[in-house]
């Protein structure tokens, strides 16, 4: 049984106390006792204004916080914020909190809201970043209203991003899951999502959550999940996604969370996204995307040595990767001088491509796949920051259209490599 | 005061209408032999207090509440003997009669306004509220929404404007005026010299107008009201004053004084909470408006009810609650009049016997006397169709027999036709069927008004709120003296576990009030119960 590994009896007391509920919002969280008081203030007010009637809970599953983070979510209260006025609580609302593990591990949090949600039969969840503290109560109308009444099973978030922000998204993750899916899905990695009682049931019972995959990255899971399984999703614009700096050293544990998972999905739905060419447009509320223009500092020099030096490094690993004309073109471009240097986009896809094969084909341990990919992005960064230094946001949006396509049309090649088991 | 002046109590009120409970000389209209005649059943049921609706002279343009002689009997109910015959039955059976008396306004009819109209130099032109313009009091709000346009009606007569804060044929009283304080005591003298117990004031937030206040409330009216009292206490102790102001508990508070204002007063905000607490599964709203209600006096006591011979009203709570109670219990607009519900107990919850049973347990065990609305205790249906409150006044069902067993009349000369349909009709829910089961809902009110009874801690005990983590579950202990009572409510529809933390009551033994089983010591864990859908338990904590 899976809830017997991820809900202690303590959690599983105050789920009966809380009982049925139409309306879970998960927080997962560790050691984030300064940024979550008003995140919870926000979901308790988004979630009276919105759904002043429907039955509702806040589920936090915590990974050890030692800076009271569980006391924060539990004891803030609707009546100490400024959204207090307008808001009125017909019902009793539930935060409770249960810390899953020592450590933090978003698949172990999120089965742990997953868990808890089917418990409670809720018919719309929603997770939500911690660290969102950009969020307003409208974001939870987002998020769940599509679900709750409009029938639709994942909603997928759209933010008002800098040109030069979330850029594996825009390099790697949007256009390869568009690629592969076929579905124009912007954020298919998001820290805040809506999923209905059906979706979420079904992802629970799947055998990802002792993957490494399913361990570090199950959002992105989930997203794929969806998409393969046929399920109805939308896009909701949800403002301004403040900006979390955790420094560049979280570049491979984020490509693990994300780009791990999205090349872990990729053997179960084969036979899904094999037969899928092209991509469509999903449903989707509000602006498509935004971007914001102001400089960012960005040291593009760094990205330029970590990929030579990448190149140089790993050129053992490399070998066993990529194909040799591929290796080849890599090692060409490592040559350039930073004033010439460019990763061009049918390169990247070529790239990403070949990485996905061998992660597929385990051709050495597939932790070390993606941490070989890890330099090359930084030179498609590198590129990525050139190339729209000084573009305005249609020409950005251009940009990264024009890479998606790359990767569509490169598609063909992958299933090659696929079908080839190379 | 004597502990036997506090009665009130120890109550439990039966709401009637004379009109609607028994027919004695086949004219189709309810009347004091009839009621009288019927005094044995409510001894059975076991309530020991009536509250009588208007039975006076009355153009009957509102149902009784607009009154043309205030010290005689309508000849619809009979005769000041039968009422001192009722009265005297009544009494015998140890059952006390609350009368009402509406303060506030007359019929039109009433000869004093007829004289005060007449001129405007007559003595009894000052009786009631004038003025040359309808532009005075602006902005008090109009109660009866749905029919008055203004709280000022145009007098062809007298060519001038009278005030009314009700139905325009109902004007009201100037109660600045001495010689109408005067009169109003004369006439709660004559009563209260025939032998009645109480009276219910109707209307009483809206005694006195002044400029610029929303004439409602006003220090002025607990001026004259706080003399009625003492001239009550002084000429007539051990009678009981009601209060009807639909209003929010810190105004509600007012009309206790310091104990020498009101004996009671109904909590009308806690009604409606009570069904919407159901509804909702969730004891929020229940508690809510408790934690905001203001300790009375010890001498006070908040007068509870499920529902009554008016709309279950929704003036008392916030534009999200009552949409929310519109949605639930009205969906079908015929339901609704002016800001509430006009149905009964039993059609608003669906009848589900579950239900009726928890909301009558808990009028019966949260702090306050009691009422219980004439033939909600045989779970009685409404017309809705039949229109303004009608539908929830319609005779009283004895029995599946003629007319229900109310009169011999034609059924087509009732007051008020039958409620007919096949679940709630007579045939199907009477008197007569549920004495013959024990298993009645009939049966089971008699059994929990002996409880109740039988129980001192519900009547005067202080209450405290459990608050178990469960918000389903609506748990207080009532205490007096040494009698302690735990009362336990599962609002939910769902079977619930609930775990209560009475480590305070350590070692005691909890005894079930309705079967007398005992049930296990608490300890020192927190005390686990199971609870079927809507099931409540009165236990007693007994240290043995």
């Amino acid at each position: 049984m899976a809830e017997e590994s991820v809900l202690t009896d303590d959690f599983l007391r105050q789920l009966i106390n809380v009982g049925e509920v139409d309306i879970l919002v998960g927080l997962p969280t560790h050691n984030n006792a300064t940024t979550i008081g008003p995140v919870v203030q926000a979901i308790q007010a988004g979630i009276l204004r919105s759904f002043p009637r429907e039955r509702a809970a806040i589920i936090n599953a915590d990974g050890g916080s030692r800076d009271g983070t569980p006391e924060v979510v539990t004891g803030a209260s609707i009546d100490d914020t400024r959204y207090k006025s307008g808001v009125y609580a017909l019902r009793t609302l539930h935060s409770i909190s249960t810390q899953y593990a020592r450590t933090p591990q978003s698949g172990a949090a999120l089965r742990t809201i997953l868990a808890a949600a089917e418990l409670l039969r809720a018919k719309a969840c929603a997770v939500i970043s911690p660290e969102s503290v950009s969020i307003g109560p409208e974001w939870i109308d987002h998020l769940i209203r599509p679900i709750y009444k409009n029938g639709f099973d994942f909603v997928a978030p759209l933010y008002r991003r800098n040109k030069f922000e979330g850029l594996l998204m825009r390099n790697l993750l949007y256009p390869m899951t568009r690629a592969i899916y076929g579905a124009k899905v912007r954020e298919p990695y998001a820290s805040e999502f809506g999923f209905s009682a059906r979706l979420g049931s079904q992802f629970l019972k799947q055998e990802i959550w002792s993957h490494e995959a399913g361990e570090t990255g199950p959002e992105m899971l989930l997203t794929m999940f969806a998409l393969a399984g046929g399920y109805r999703l939308q896009q909701t614009f949800l403002g301004t996604k403040a900006h979390v700096d955790h420094g560049s050293r979280d570049l491979v544990p984020a490509m693990r969370q994300t780009v791990g998972a999205l090349f872990w999905s990729l053997d179960p739905s084969f036979p899904k996204w094999s037969a899928v060419t092209g991509s469509q447009a999903i449903s989707t509320e509000g602006c498509e995307h935004e971007v914001t223009l102001e400089a960012v500092r960005v040291n593009r020099k760094r990205l330029y040595e970590m990929f030579r030096s990448g190149i140089a490094e790993l050129d053992p690993v490399l070998s066993s990767i990529v194909s040799a004309a591929t290796l080849a073109e890599l090692q060409r471009i490592a040559g350039l001088a930073e004033d010439d240097f460019r990763y061009p986009a049918e390169l990247w896809a070529k790239t990403v491509y070949e990485f996905a094969a061998a992660y597929h084909t385990s051709v050495m341990s597939r932790d070390h796949v993606i941490q070989a990919l890890a330099p090359l992005y930084r030179g498609r960064m590198f590129t990525f920051l050139l190339e729209n230094r000084d573009a305005t946001a249609e020409k950005v949006e251009n940009n990264v259209e024009l890479l998606c396509q790359e990767f569509e049309r490169l598609k063909p090649y992958l299933l090659e490599l696929w079908n080839s088991g190379k | 005061m004597q502990q036997a002046d506090l009665w009130y109590k120890d109550a439990i009120i039966y709401q009637v209408h004379v009109r609607a409970f028994q027919d004695s000389n086949g004219d189709g209209i309810g009347d004091f032999q009839g009621l009288a005649q019927r005094m044995d059943y409510l001894h059975d049921l076991g309530v020991n207090a009536i509250w009588l609706m208007p039975f006076f002279p009355s153009p009957l343009r509102d149902d009784g509440y607009d009154i043309s002689n205030y010290t005689d009997i309508h000849p619809n109910y009979g005769t000041l003997e039968d009422f001192k015959k009722f009265l005297t039955g009544a009494h015998e059976r140890g059952i006390r009669v609350i009368i009402e008396a509406v303060l506030n306004h007359t019929s039109d009819q009433h000869p004093w306004f007829q004289e005060s109209r007449s001129s405007r130099d007559n003595p009894r032109r000052d009786w009631y509220v004038w003025s040359d313009t309808d532009t005075k009091y602006r902005g008090v709000r109009i109660i009866f929404l749905d029919t008055e346009m203004s709280n000022w009606a145009r007098d062809p007569v007298s060519k001038s404007y009278y005030w009314h804060r009700f139905f325009s044929h109902q004007p009201d009283l100037n109660f600045d005026n001495p010689a109408v304080r005067e009169e109003i005591w004369n006439v709660m003298k004559f009563w209260l010299e025939i032998g009645v117990d109480g009276f219910r004031l109707d209307a009483v937030p809206y005694l006195v107008e002044r400029e610029g206040t929303s004439c409602e409330n006003l220090p002025e009216t607990h001026a004259i009201l706080k003399d009625l009292r003492r001239r009550l206490d002084s000429e007539f102790p051990g009678k009981m004053l009601l209060a009807e102001a639909n209003q929010w508990p810190a105004d509600l508070r007012q009309y206790f004084g310091d104990g020498d204002e009101f004996h009671m007063a109904f909590h009308f905000p806690l009604m409606p909470r009570m069904f919407m607490g159901l509804k909702l599964e969730d004891r929020k709203p229940i508690t809510e408006i408790l934690q905001q209600t203001p300790e009375i006096p010890p001498s006070c006591q908040w007068c509870l009810f499920l529902r009554n011979h008016d709309e279950l009203t929704l003036e008392m709570v916030t534009d999200l609650e009552r949409d929310y109670m519109y949605d639930v219990f009205a969906r079908d607009k015929t339901m609704r009049l002016n800001l509430g519900i006009r149905r009964r107990l039993a059609p608003l919850l669906e009848n589900d016997r579950r239900r009726v049973e928890l909301m009558n347990g808990m009028l019966m065990s949260l702090p306050g006397t009691p009422i219980i609305y004439y033939g909600d205790e045989i779970g009685m249906g409404d017309n809705v169709h039949l229109g303004d409150r009608n539908g929830v006044r319609t005779p009283m069902q004895w029995s599946g027999g003629w007319n229900a067993g109310f009169s011999t009349a034609d059924p087509e000369t009732l007051y008020s036709p039958l409620i007919l349909n096949p679940v709630y009709g007579y045939q199907a829910i009477n008197v007569q069927s549920q004495k013959r089961s024990e298993h009645s809902l009939l049966s089971w009110m008699q059994r929990m008004i002996q409880v109740r009874k039988s129980t001192p801690a519900f009547s005067r005990g202080s209450i405290e709120f459990l608050y178990p983590a469960n918000h389903r579950i609506l748990a207080y202990v009532r205490q007096l003296g040494a009698e302690t009572v735990l009362a336990v409510n599962n609002l939910s529809n769902a079977a619930q576990a609930v775990e209560l933390d009475l480590r305070r009551y350590k070692g005691n033994i909890l005894i079930e009030l309705s079967g007398g089983n005992i049930f296990p010591r608490v300890g020192d864990l927190p005390y686990l119960l199971t609870m079927g859908p809507y099931q409540f338990y009165w236990f007693r904590l007994r240290r043995i």
